[in-house]
């Protein structure tokens, strides 16, 4: 994973760390803060020293916020949450309680200490967890693509508290970060991990730059001042979609000329029970009189914050909940039988009936795993609507191979999903989403992980489909790939049409 | 009067249980749950959730009345005997569980009753996770009906589906269990086996008047019954 | 280089073996979390099938297998002295505050499973982990949930009811959490979920073998 890494950190020196994925930043990071045993494995050997001693045995010291806000939640309120650090050094009560409204003073935290952490914003989170390791008295923050999966002004509060907070404190700072735009101007220091885990490139960041530019985009780095990359289209005769039983019988095929709406939402109204627990009437409104549709050809491209009701407008679409009020029609054609009558609501069919016609690619990308290795879970879902059998086995095998090659996971056919990166994971989804050819292709950010090249094989992909005929609807952080895609936008603003 | 600690409130939810052998008749059944309702109700506080926790535990005697009905002899008393000493021990935990607080109930775990600080954390951190991983199981069910295997019907796909569930909400948990503890030992968990509590753990009059109610419980079916009447 | 492995300062001491590491702890409480929600789901079903029992007869025993997984799993993935009791606790416990149709007495039926899934895993001393010793525990388990409903549940039944009750008990318990635990603890080791663990490392060993 990492090899012979050296790297001495003056104290309130400002580092960004760099590398293409798998590179091993984060592994780097746990070791930086004593933390290897707890949930890697392997041979470790080395030591990290913290003003000569080593960190492992000063707990506090250094502090870690991770790309998953929820990983770092641990307490059912903001206090409780900020206090867990302070409990286990045995910090008195009183004393615990001085400290954290202290610190939820100094940081300027948005809500009192009784609030409800499951009640926070990712963005929210975060600030927590940064408030967590304050508390201690962290000298060192690690800091591992913290906004990563945040949306783009929730990002920025983010790294404009670490950047308060750090600057009159001294505190040092070592960042991960996909991105390096937004950190540039804050950091001292750039070092560079390359592919097998060894630095490659190590000073000030614009020197740096200057002279490992190209190097960093081809490792697959966004560099800034590089536009997005040129989508990688894929031939669209194996992406489109796949006719269905009624039209493939009497010889109707269906055109792409693109335009008609396949799926339309109107003035619907989604509620949600706020928790599993809780039956006090804590309902929800995650959309409000919303009006979507996807057109043939077609990118709808939604967008808007954390929290805007974007996953459940997706998910309507796709026919996985039914909406509380409106309608969600199909167009006519596209319906399946029901006694000689064809029915017009997604989600009311069978499943291997909305498989056949609608695909939909989750935020959560492993939760979506369903085979032993990448080329099952890739022709699953052609086998369950059968598509998987007799003269139609080639055709798909040619659709699988191809879509897999393009999105750089050929060399992973017989690994299992589970194996992969959270990047993988992410286009192994998109890749199972379009090797049966459904009418509509729904994907929850597609694109979040993606490196240079992977993105734009995964933008290529959904504007190769588009093209051939499928009709595409998209919730996105990523504004990049919704212009790149041409979408037809849609902003959602709690839950309404912004 | 401040409100009932979690480890009182738990102490009535189980302690009826002890009552509930001694209800041997529909007579007892009937007597018993409607003391049981005012001993406790009071401290009910979410009346639509109770309900629906009753809800379980009705459908269970009707269950449990036929199939010893039918397997026990035929016997109409002992049957609806049968059915009430589920809602005798179901009542208390319907209207009680609402009250109980995870965290709360943590704080007095190893405060109170000294249980190692530890695994009362874990507990604690895990059972937060509840609605996570609730939200996980629904996007795992979504993503097997988008992909084509839905459970439409048949008890057995109905079943499988269940277990392919299972395990893939086990697996992303894991991964994020991962996280997690990395983001707990930065924080100095991993040498927390002495560590204090930021939320205390008093036990007031309210919860000796509880935990009273509860021994109450446990004994009317027993003696106080059979001495009033 | 030599391939000796090198005990570092980046080697965190974990102090006694007997000493629970922060993610075996948090995974045994996450497994019960994630059973306590998928009992809640199976025992909905359950309980929305009212004429099952009455139906089945004894060989309703048979359905209660899935109850006692939790257990058996955490056994396996953790292999530490408390692992299969504290999940199979905690999945009682979370079904609970879901909603059961035994209200607390679920959290008593959860300690005397799991308490059975322990004892077998104490009777090999903690050192075995093979399927009939996963079986063993289903079993047990089963054993322990029967001697909990001998007086709660079972007072109205006759003799031959509790037994052939007991007997589709403890065979569900053997190869529903039993043998069903030992395959999905396998399979989970194949994703690489539980690489931390001395399972998933185990599974890791063997592939690399």
């Amino acid at each position: 994973m990492l090899t012979q890494v050296s790297l001495s950190i003056p104290a309130g020196q400002r580092v960004l760390l760099a590398g293409p994925s798998g590179a091993g930043k984060s592994t780097l990071l746990r070791a930086m803060a004593g933390l290897l045993l707890t949930a890697d494995q392997g041979d470790f050997s080395g030591q990290v020293l913290l003003d000569g001693d080593d960190v492992a045995e000063t707990p506090g010291r250094v502090g870690l916020l991770q790309q998953d806000p929820l990983a770092g939640v641990v307490a059912e309120t903001v206090g409780r949450d900020v206090a867990f650090g302070l409990e286990n050094l045995s910090v008195q009560r009183d004393e615990i309680w001085r400290r954290v409204a202290g610190v939820l003073a100094a940081t300027a935290f948005p809500y009192p200490s009784g609030h409800p952490t499951a009640a926070l914003s990712g963005g929210e989170t975060q600030r927590l967890a940064l408030a967590g390791s304050l508390v201690l008295g962290a000298e060192v923050l690690l800091l591992d693509e913290p906004t990563s999966m945040l949306d783009v002004s929730s990002a920025q509060v983010v790294r404009d508290a670490v950047r308060r907070e750090t600057v009159h404190r001294g505190t040092t700072l070592v960042v991960v970060e996909h991105h390096l735009g937004p950190w540039l101007d804050f950091a001292d220091r750039l070092v560079v991990l390359g592919r097998g885990g060894r630095i490659v490139a190590d000073g000030r960041p614009d020197e740096v730059l200057r002279r490992e530019r190209t190097t960093l985009a081809s490792e697959g780095v966004w560099v800034p001042g590089l536009p997005a990359p040129e989508p990688n289209r894929i031939d669209e005769g194996v992406v489109e979609p796949w006719p269905l039983e009624p039209f493939t019988s009497t010889g109707v095929r269906l055109g792409n000329t693109g335009g008609a709406a396949i799926v339309t939402a109107s003035g619907i109204q989604v509620r949600r029970q706020a928790h599993l627990t809780g039956g006090r009437g804590t309902q929800i409104i995650a959309l409000d009189d919303v009006d979507a549709a996807l057109h043939r050809g077609r990118t709808l491209g939604v967008t808007g914050a954390s929290g805007s009701g974007k996953s459940t407008l997706i998910a309507v679409l796709a026919g996985l909940l039914e909406p509380n009020s409106g309608d969600v029609m199909c167009a006519e054609h596209l319906g399946p039988l029901r006694r000689r009558r064809r029915e017009p609501r997604p989600w009311k069919w069978r499943s291997a009936e909305l498989a056949a016609r609608l695909a939909w690619v989750p935020q959560m990308a492993e939760s979506g795993v369903v085979s032993s290795t990448v080329f099952d879970e890739v022709m699953a879902t052609s086998r369950a609507v059968g598509r998987g059998e007799g003269s139609d086995v080639a055709r798909t095998h040619r659709r699988a191979d191809a879509i897999l090659e393009t999105l750089g996971l050929s060399h992973l056919r017989d690994a299992s999903p589970y194996h992969l990166s959270g990047g993988e994971q992410r286009r192994l989804m998109v890749a199972a989403a379009l090797v049966h050819g459904p009418h509509g292709l729904l994907l929850d950010e597609p694109t979040v992980g993606q490196d240079r090249a992977t993105w734009a094989a995964v933008v290529g992909c959904i504007a190769s489909a588009q093209s051939a005929g499928a009709a595409a609807g998209l919730a996105s952080h990523d504004l990049e790939a919704v212009t790149a895609l041409d979408a037809d936008p849609l902003r959602l603003e709690h839950g309404r049409i912004g | 009067m401040s409100s009932p600690g979690p480890l009182s409130l738990l102490a009535a939810c189980l302690l009826p249980v002890l009552g509930a052998f001694a209800v041997d008749s529909a007579r007892v059944g009937l007597w018993g749950v409607g003391v049981e309702l005012v001993a406790l109700g009071w401290l009910a506080r979410d009346p639509r959730r109770s309900v629906k926790l009753l809800a379980f535990g009705i459908l269970a005697a009707i269950s449990i009345f036929v199939s010893t009905y039918l397997y026990g002899g035929r016997h109409l008393d002992e049957s609806a005997a049968a059915a009430l000493r589920i809602v005798y021990i179901v009542l208390p935990a319907a209207l009680l569980t609402p009250v109980i607080q995870p965290a709360e109930l943590g704080d007095h775990l190893a405060q109170r009753l000294h249980l190692p600080s530890r695994p009362v954390v874990a507990a604690v951190v895990a059972l937060q996770r509840i609605e996570s991983i609730g939200e996980q199981w629904r996007q795992v069910q979504q993503a097997r009906r988008a992909r084509g295997l839905g459970p439409d019907n048949g008890v057995v796909r109905r079943f499988t589906g269940l277990a392919s569930t299972a395990f893939a909400v086990l697996v992303v948990s894991m991964r994020h269990t991962a996280s997690t503890a990395v983001a707990m030992d930065a924080r100095g968990f991993a040498a927390a086996t002495q560590r204090t509590w930021a939320g205390p753990a008093p036990w007031g009059w309210s919860d000796s008047i509880v935990l009273g109610l509860g021994i109450g419980l446990s004994l009317f079916p027993w003696f106080l019954f059979p001495w009033f009447f | 280089m030599n391939s000796t492995r090198i005990t570092s300062p980046l080697l965190r001491p974990h102090g006694s073996p007997a000493r629970w590491r922060t993610i075996e702890l948090l995974t045994a409480a996450i497994i019960g979390v994630v059973f306590g929600v998928a009992y809640w789901g199976y025992s909905s079903t359950y309980t929305a099938l009212p004429g099952l029992k009455a139906l089945t007869g004894p060989f309703v025993g048979l359905v209660n297998g899935p109850w006692l997984i939790a257990g058996v799993i955490s056994g396996l993935v953790i292999r530490r002295v408390g692992a299969a009791f504290f999940a199979e606790v905690l999945a009682a416990v979370v079904s609970t505050q879901l909603g059961t149709e035994w209200g607390w007495t679920t959290v008593i039926s959860g300690v005397v499973q799991g308490a059975g899934a322990e004892l077998a895993f104490a009777i090999f001393l903690f050192r075995r982990f093979t399927w009939p010793v996963a079986a063993l525990s289903g079993a047990l388990a089963a054993v322990g949930g029967f001697c909990y409903e001998w007086f709660t549940w079972l007072p109205g039944f006759d003799l031959e009811y509790k037994l052939g009750y007991l007997g589709a008990f403890v065979i569900s318990g053997a190869l529903v959490a039993g043998i069903g635990g030992w395959v999905l603890t396998a399979a989970l080791a194949r994703t690489g979920a539980i690489d931390a663990l001395p399972a998933g490392q185990e599974a890791a060993r063997h592939n690399a073998v």
